[in-house]
């Protein structure tokens, strides 16, 4: 069973890592802690915009732009980028798992552009 | 007895939440579950009460909801974030200092002048990489009472005040915990100092004049809390969580 991918902390960023019960649309495994109702991780729940604090997921959704207005006032985009590179670590599991599925050398496109061979004359 | 069905409503709530509705102060250290068990019993309220006077206090919903979400985050589940707030303003008795007279001309009869210094939050929190954070928040507000006689002998009398807010974050590192210098300087608005020791201490200090407005406040404590957790390295970031 995947582990659980979402994104824990705030100041303190860590992986959850518990076992999942469900992938998010998104494509990360979560496990029943961070769960929505509807199936969703805390990032694609927070962004259908908790703006309550009394929510429990606010300071998942909040962590974002916290980074963004820190890293602004601190002019220090490291600051940001470290936050923002282990939030797309979560995506790049590493184990062969691949968004999209197989798309093959050139993902089903034509990459060569319009070469007119797939055309037919009537 | 009017509102007794409120008052029995609020006796069910938290202890810490009826603290703060009769006192206005809230004082507990407490893990993490239960600091959600408050935040939950104080989403109730504004439901459940409706008498003005019972309100919460502003700086509750504001300031300390969401930096409790936001402690609750870092802290594990068997930690502890104590918590001590003041929000009963600073006009009560035990907080304004000693006043003093200052020159006058006409048509001002007299200018007085006092301070009151209202630490009204403080919070330490056991993180889950074995750091402690320590947050204070202080305002010092100037009151000037000036009072004035026209020409005609009709006295008036005014105050005024001006409020100067004081934030600190001080970050307690583990014995050998990793320390590097950031590559960029603070914000000119923060002071920071480093001690080292055998657990090094990283304090950051902002002093703002005028405090900011209430829908503000919590970004401007985030953002002194930022300066301390940018002097350790990414890889001294705790990977997996429980």
């Amino acid at each position: 069973m995947n582990p659980c991918a979402v994104t824990t902390g705030f100041f303190l960023l860590g992986r959850c890592g518990r076992p999942s019960v469900t992938v998010c649309r998104c494509g990360r495994a979560v496990c029943a802690e961070h769960v929505d109702p509807q199936g969703l991780c805390p990032e694609c729940a927070t962004a259908q915009a908790y703006a309550d604090p009394f929510h429990p997921g606010w300071a998942r959704g909040y962590r974002r732009r916290y980074y963004e207005d820190s890293s602004g006032q601190y002019s220090d985009p490291l600051w940001y980028s470290r936050f923002d590179s282990y939030d797309r670590d979560q995506f790049d599991a590493g184990d062969g798992f691949d968004i999209g599925g197989d798309t093959g050398d050139d993902g089903g496109f034509d990459v060569g552009g319009d070469d007119g061979n797939d055309w037919v004359d009537s | 007895m009017f509102w007794r069905k409120t008052r029995a409503a609020i006796e069910r709530f938290h202890p810490v939440h009826q603290g703060l509705v009769w006192q206005r102060t809230a004082s507990a250290t407490l893990p993490p579950a239960e600091w959600n068990a408050l935040v939950g019993s104080l989403a109730r309220h504004a439901d459940t009460v409706k008498r003005r006077k019972w309100r919460l206090p502003d700086r509750t919903v504001t300031v300390l909801v969401p930096l409790l979400r936001v402690l609750c985050e870092d802290v594990a589940p068997d930690g502890a974030i104590g918590v001590t707030a003041d929000l009963r303003g600073p006009r009560v008795p035990g907080k304004a200092g000693p006043s003093r007279k200052l020159p006058v001309r006409r048509p001002v009869r007299s200018i007085t002048e006092w301070f009151a210094i209202d630490p009204w939050l403080a919070v330490r929190a056991e993180l889950r990489d074995g750091s402690v954070l320590d947050l204070t928040v202080t305002d010092r507000v100037r009151y000037r009472r000036v009072h004035k006689v026209n020409p005609r002998g009709k006295h008036k009398t005014k105050t005024k005040t001006k409020t100067v807010q004081r934030i600190t974050a001080r970050r307690t590192l583990q014995p050998g915990q990793d320390v590097r210098r950031p590559d960029t300087p603070p914000p000119p608005w923060i002071t920071v100092r480093v001690k080292s020791a055998k657990r090094t201490v990283v304090g950051a200090t902002m002093k703002l004049g005028p405090a900011p407005a209430e829908v503000d406040q919590v970004q401007w404590i985030l953002a002194v809390a930022t300066e301390p957790f940018r002097w350790t390295p990414p890889a001294a970031t705790v990977r997996r969580t429980a």
